[in-house]
């Protein structure tokens, strides 16, 4: 029997300055050449889990540890944090505080150059580590030329130079837009492949996750493991949904259609199943099912027409955009890193003048005069990291700010805080500081605080960014919530998934011009609107397609209507 | 400056080849000199000698008028302030007063004008070697230089891991800024009185730091993780091995220093005025 | 837990990083008080970075951040003003000194807070006189002339310490202090 290269025994955790262990009784063995894929939602422990393999805990994050951990056959407290780094390389979840070089070679030479190897041989083997990730081209750009999933390919480079036998990836998707995400998987497979090496990946990521084969899934839920196993059979169980991770939508789709999965083997990647007769039932199904609500005509808030800006003059970053939003409607404005969203939203808060074209206010206002400030009080803008909008230490202060600067006196301020606060769930905490709240929370109250001003249209970018399933569906109820109240809403988001269940349009952006303006499923299945703008054909169409259903994109608009009504159903 | 914060313009002229741990020591050299004297000669000197390198690396001026800009409005302004206030300084310097321009309550004299003048050329005299040593040198290869000349390798780190987050957090600092006025709590004038602005920045200074205590985790994990400081020493991939030319240089520029040490013990001691 | 300020380990390095990082990115920012005059956000970042770090970290971020923002965007390093923005950092960082200061964890006393401003107050007005004792010896600049910027500099960082920088750091403890017996008030 081959021995494991990390193995756990009963080993619990509690940090420092914590009541309660964060891992509880993990017993747990990985063996060389596995591709382990450790889940679970936030506060489940698998980040813990994995300071605990890379050596983070003990050397950075204190406190008690009993049972055992072994790691190539010796305990990590024995040995120090780079010691243990020759045996495990970690790529980080965020792709710049891990790229710490000034050019991608240097970021891939740290390691040498701190091992003070002398400067020739560095090259020739940063250029060999480079090679194997494919981004030898790049080897003298700096770490703003790249995106995220550059940086991280980068990173991966410096982790192969060491020799480490095992590679641990912390939330490798975090931060990737779907294309981006579909490459790393790729990348971090070739790699599986070709070296052999012992490969652990932390996501909540499912179907993302699943793009390319995994050998057992760990699943974790509150500092314990829940169940190991193959994907096959994970996806067939419904252990997913109850450690709070999303399964993929056509196993939902399945559900929904009410096919039995017992059994059902290849799961886990959208592909033909096998089940004789699947299509027509499916196809049944999303007949009766697809039937699309005609949605009203909504009373346009913003209309944006013909836009154009550009920093430097004959290079536009936008190019004659238009757009509308609706009183309680939900757009979703999707496109890939550097297409214009980001310039498009501060366009329209007036951070930016247009150079051409107008932005028009409840469907006639032009609001080219209006200041930032008074734009600020009809169009909220909500950042995606709450913890850079938040600056007071007491939540009803937050709340109460923009109030507070505007000259309202103080018994309306308290009053309309209280509202607020309702409406976001936050009131029985409102004597709480804010360090107290959880990241989710913290997110409601950086809606709360621009909610208090009583925005007609709010711009969300990345709302749903570094939340877990659980997290992000309860986030997102309470967005439709305050739509049904007449609050338009711009989504701006890389995240199809969103768009798909929450818009009720999709506008995308790519290079500074409108693609397309249409439903979310009619978007999401034309691959010449996808592919520019670094979004990807949904799992749901590809699924449709391989088991020869008549309409994709019939079946992606039953899923649609049947998530609805599910969440109708649970209320 | 471009989105990479750096001011580097690609080329190969002779500073561009060279070391940059020589470059450091030779814009040192020339800080001294600079420093030491009061004397326009010799600023018109170095100027003129400064003026030529910087020919030399093909820096297109476009890219460095903005410098060339701030520098003639700083000395322009400066010159001002001194006539202004001190109108008579020159005399102090000199022991001689020509009166030339009346102001009312003083005389602006000759002698004070020519200081003026000599101050401003000294100001000016700083400019083509910092432009040349920051054009002409990548980010990247500044850090390894700190080191070559002595700076302990931790601390110069240090200053690489500044130039790679400076752009990060200017990047962030806007952005919250930018939210920030939506709300109403900007620092413009429409944002209300000067202490209402001032509390209004106070208030984004809290979440930039808390973002900026982060990344320090982070990194600091990052860099732990792969062997940062384990050594007593440390290599560096950009840089070069110190060839003939690099010496002589350096050398050269050392010489240089000491004749201008000489220069300014012996000959040239003071404030240099020819009338 | 505080460490002795000497000590250079890879939290130490990368602290002096990020605090000179961030005295370069907010330094471009200011509230116009004045012509050529502003209240600029850096002075407080170094009360901030002293007081978080200690006096060794705040003089040689505030250094190299001084240093390295004069490089990139003026063209000429105004060295008695760089290292006066170290040695302001270094006088505030005292307050690190003191025994049960420790804003990271949320505990200090008024006294802390007392005594933070009497080195802030010390430490801008001794540095600006190194800064205009260094530009009177090595650039030749008229003496009276420095005392009236070095006045005025005195009196704008004097205010952009006390509005900006204690109550951040203040604030940044409040923060920090240990959260207990939090009760839902529904």
């Amino acid at each position: 029997m081959m021995q494991p290269i990390i193995s756990f025994q009963q080993y619990s955790f509690k940090y420092k300055n914590q009541s309660e262990p964060t891992l509880k009784d993990i017993t747990l063995d990985i063996y060389p050449g596995e591709k382990i894929w450790i889940a679970g939602p936030s506060g489940s422990g698998k980040s813990t889990l994995a300071h605990c393999i890379n050596g983070l805990i003990p050397f950075t994050y204190g406190g008690e540890i009993s049972g055992s951990l072994s790691i190539a056959g010796r305990n990590p407290a024995e040995l120090s944090i780079f010691e243990l780094s020759r045996t495990v390389g970690t790529i980080l979840q965020d792709q710049d505080s891990q790229f710490v070089g000034l050019s991608v070679a240097e970021d891939v030479a740290f390691v040498m150059e701190n091992k003070a190897m002398p400067r020739e041989q560095m090259k020739r083997e940063t250029a060999a580590s480079l090679e194997r990730v494919g981004m030898l081209e790049y080897i003298e750009h700096s770490p703003y030329e790249l995106s995220g999933g550059q940086k991280q390919s980068v990173s991966l480079a410096g982790v192969l130079s060491t020799d480490a036998e095992v590679l641990l990836f912390d939330e490798p998707l975090a931060n990737l837009d779907p294309a981006g995400g579909r490459e790393a998987m790729q990348l971090i497979d070739d790699i599986h492949r070709q070296s052999g090496k012992t490969v652990i990946i932390i996501e909540h990521r499912v179907e993302d996750v699943l793009q390319q084969p995994i050998d057992r899934i760990v699943l974790m839920k509150e500092g314990r493991i829940e169940a190991v196993g193959a994907p096959d059979e994970i996806l067939a169980s419904d252990l997913l949904r109850g450690c709070g991770l999303r399964p993929p939508l056509y196993v939902d789709a399945l559900r929904y259609a009410g096919v039995s999965l017992e059994g059902v083997q290849g799961l886990s990647r959208p592909q033909s199943l096998g089940i004789s007769g699947l299509g027509e039932r499916l196809d049944r199904w999303s007949e009766q099912a697809a039937a699309q609500a005609v949605s009203r005509p909504a009373e346009p808030l913003l209309d944006v027409r013909g836009l154009t800006f550009g920093y430097e003059p004959g290079q536009p970053v936008l190019k004659d955009v238009s757009l509308q939003v609706g009183a309680g409607e939900i757009v979703a404005l999707l496109g890939n890193n550097g297409a214009g969203k980001s310039t498009l939203s501060q366009l329209i808060t007036g951070i930016l003048k247009p150079q051409s074209g107008s932005i028009l206010y409840a469907g006639r206002e032009d609001m080219a005069s209006w200041s930032i400030r008074r734009r600020g009080e009809a169009i909220g803008y909500v950042m995606q990291n709450p913890n850079r909008m938040i600056t007071q230490h007491m939540i009803a202060d937050e709340v109460g700010l923009g109030l507070k600067v505007r000259g309202v006196p103080a018994a309306e301020i308290k009053e309309r805080v209280a509202g607020v606060l309702q409406t976001c769930g936050l009131y029985p905490f409102r004597n709480w500081p804010v360090s107290a709240l959880s990241y989710g929370q913290k997110k409601r109250l950086s809606i709360a605080a621009i909610l208090v001003l009583a925005p007609k249209l709010m711009i969300l970018d990345e709302p749903t960014a570094g939340q877990d399933d659980r997290h992000y569906q309860e986030f997102m109820d309470f967005i439709e919530q305050l739509a049904e109240q007449g609050i338009g809403f711009l989504l701006i988001t890389h995240d199809m998934y969103l768009a798909l269940e929450y818009a009720q349009r999709a506008v995308v952006l790519s290079a500074g011009e409108i693609l397309a303006a249409d439903t979310v499923a009619s978007v999401l299945s034309r691959p010449e609107v996808t592919e520019p703008a670094h979004l990807k054909e949904t799992s749901l169409s590809l699924f449709a397609k391989a088991n020869g259903l008549a309409s994709p994109e019939r079946f992606v608009q039953a899923f649609i209507n049947a998530e609805k009504k599910g969440k109708k159903g649970y209320e | 400056m471009n989105r990479t914060g750096s001011l580097y313009v690609t080329g190969n002229s002779l500073f561009h080849r060279l070391d940059g741990a020589v470059k450091l020591v030779l814009f040192m050299a020339w800080t001294v000199m600079t420093y030491m004297f009061l004397d326009l000669r010799v600023f018109v000197l170095m100027l003129v000698v400064g003026i030529g390198l910087l020919a030399t690396a093909g820096v297109p001026f476009k890219k460095m008028a903005f410098l060339f800009w701030l520098m003639i409005i700083f000395t322009v302004l400066n010159g001002i302030f001194i006539l202004l206030i001190t109108p008579t300084f020159g005399t102090r310097l000199t022991g001689t007063d020509t009166p030339l321009i009346p102001l009312g309550y003083n005389t602006i004299n000759a002698e004070t004008l020519f200081y003026v003048l000599t101050l401003s050329a000294k100001y000016l005299t700083l400019l083509p070697i910092t432009i040349l040593c920051i054009f002409t040198t990548q980010p990247s290869a500044f850090a390894g230089s700190l080191n070559r000349i002595g700076v302990p390798y931790k601390i110069a780190y240090a200053v690489s891991i500044a130039l790679r987050y400076i752009p990060d957090l200017t990047e962030e600092f806007r952005s919250t800024l930018n939210s920030m006025q939506a709300r109403g709590m900007g620092i413009t004038k429409e944002d209300g009185s000067i202490a209402q602005r001032l509390r209004n920045l106070s208030a984004v200074v809290v979440p930039v730091l808390q973002s900026a205590l982060h990344r320090i985790d982070s990194v600091t994990n990052a860099m732990e993780l792969r062997g940062f400081g384990t050594e007593k020493r440390r290599t560096w991939y950009s840089g070069k091995e110190m060839e003939g030319l690099d010496w002589t240089l350096a050398v050269l520029g050392v010489l240089l220093l000491a004749v201008g040490i000489w220069l300014k013990v012996r000959v040239l001691k003071g404030f240099w005025y020819p009338f | 837990m505080k460490k002795s300020i000497f000590q250079l380990n890879t939290r130490t390095v990368v602290t002096i990083g990020i605090g000179a990082a961030l005295y370069g990115a907010t330094s471009f920012i200011g509230i116009p008080v004045g012509p050529d005059t502003s209240l600029r956000p850096a002075i407080a970042l170094l009360a901030i970075f002293g007081a978080l770090f200690g006096p060794v970290v705040g003089f040689i971020a505030g250094l190299i951040g001084h240093v390295l923002n004069d490089l990139l965007t003026s063209g000429t390093v105004w060295w008695g003003w760089a290292l006066g923005s170290g040695i302001t950092a270094a006088f505030m960082g005292l307050i690190y000194l003191s025994k049960g200061f420790d804003p990271q964890n949320g505990t200090y006393k008024g006294k802390h807070i007392g005594l933070f401003i009497v080195y802030g107050v010390v430490g801008i007005i001794l540095s600006l006189l190194f800064s205009g004792w260094f530009d009177i010896t090595f650039m030749g600049e008229p003496s009276d002339k420095l005392l009236i910027q070095v006045t005025a500099a005195s009196i704008s960082n004097i205010v952009v310490f006390s509005v900006l920088g204690v109550p951040a750091v203040i604030g940044f403890a409040r923060r920090n202090a240990k959260v207990s017996n939090l009760s839902v008030n529904e």
